[in-house]
């Protein structure tokens, strides 16, 4: 395991890679698969809860367990007065003023309204909120983020839960090099480790992933299978790549190469 | 008795509850949830000043999966 240390939120990590806690086939699935992705991020959400309920689950008892730190979500908002009034709801219940900010703009691709999600960081910003907003790779809308105080952007690989991986990898190459200061987080759409190597690779600070570990055959397996991945794509990119060449370049020394090789 | 929503369902209650009570009337026992009344988030600090009126729609939220 690297055991180099990350910041983010103001929390020191080692993981980074964010993980969510949805559509796994049971909750001791759920719990297992966390455990092997050495995350130390896992998202959570708020929806209504009957008396009859509780007013407490197993759900969050696992959670709780875990002593890792808690992401709330504002998912399924549609407005910025929805995704602020979850925000506060959230601080209270999980204890955090950590929030995953999602205002989605279009049902079909789940695509974040960015109107919506910079009014709403602003004023979550004011009141004292760590915003992680969920956003397109459109360049400007990070600029907007950025300049009403995000220090942490989550542009999306591609549509929530569909598995395509990068659809825009130049994009958020694009953003990267516009804020070296910022911590930048690829968010949805990651379908395998691959998609992970490569955004880790384009010098992300870490990936929020949920589907394709919770829906693979195999959900524990996967979890460990991007662990690694997110790993390997930080030391790749820590370690600089290569420049590409048109041409092929032996790799073997050709000084001192045999006759016969000479003739060939 | 007012009519208000709670978590989408009509219900009747009391006049004149507050926050507090109303939790209680619902036998809500464990911590672990938050209320909004009308949208708007209600903290724990402000149940017991916060009276429930005819009509409102109450939200009362806990932890679940989220991604």
């Amino acid at each position: 395991m690297n055991n180099e240390t990350w910041e983010i939120g103001g929390k020191k990590l080692k993981s980074r890679m964010l993980i969510g806690s949805a559509l796994y086939p049971n909750p001791a699935n759920m719990e297992e698969a966390i455990k092997e992705s050495e995350a130390q991020i896992v998202t959570v959400a708020l929806r209504r809860q009957s008396a009859g309920e509780g007013g407490g689950n197993n759900f969050w008892d696992i959670i709780k367990e875990l002593n890792i730190n808690v992401l709330p979500n504002t998912a399924g908002c549609h407005s910025a007065k929805e995704a602020i009034t979850t925000a506060q709801m959230a601080r209270e219940v999980f204890g955090t003023n950590w929030i995953k900010l999602e205002v989605i703009g279009d049902q079909y691709n789940l695509q974040p309204d960015p109107f919506e999600t910079l009014k709403a960081s602003e004023i979550l910003i004011k009141e004292g909120f760590e915003v992680f907003p969920y956003t397109t790779d459109d360049l400007v809308v990070a600029k907007r983020l950025a300049n009403v105080g995000c220090k942490i952007l989550m542009p999306w690989g591609s549509p929530i839960g569909s598995g395509q991986g990068l659809m825009n990898p130049s994009n958020l190459k694009a953003i990267r090099k516009q804020f070296p200061e910022l911590k930048l987080i690829v968010d949805a759409g990651i379908g395998k480790p691959s998609d992970a190597v490569e955004a880790m690779q384009l010098g992300y600070d870490g990936i929020l992933l949920n589907s394709a570990i919770a829906l693979a055959q195999d959900p524990v397996k996967m979890a460990k299978a991007f662990k690694y991945a997110t790993i390997a794509g930080r030391l790749g990119y820590e370690a600089g790549t290569m420049q590409k060449r048109e041409f092929a370049s032996p790799s073997t020394p050709t000084v001192g190469t045999p006759f016969w090789h000479q003739f060939s | 008795m007012i009519k208000v929503s709670i978590n989408g369902e009509i219900k009747e209650l009391e006049e004149n509850l507050n926050v507090k009570q109303l939790i209680e009337a619902l036998n809500y026992k464990t911590k672990g949830f938050a209320i909004a009344i009308n949208t708007t988030f209600v903290p724990i600090a402000k149940y017991e000043n916060t009276i429930i009126n005819d009509g409102d729609t109450i939200d009362i939220l806990a932890p679940v999966q989220g991604g």
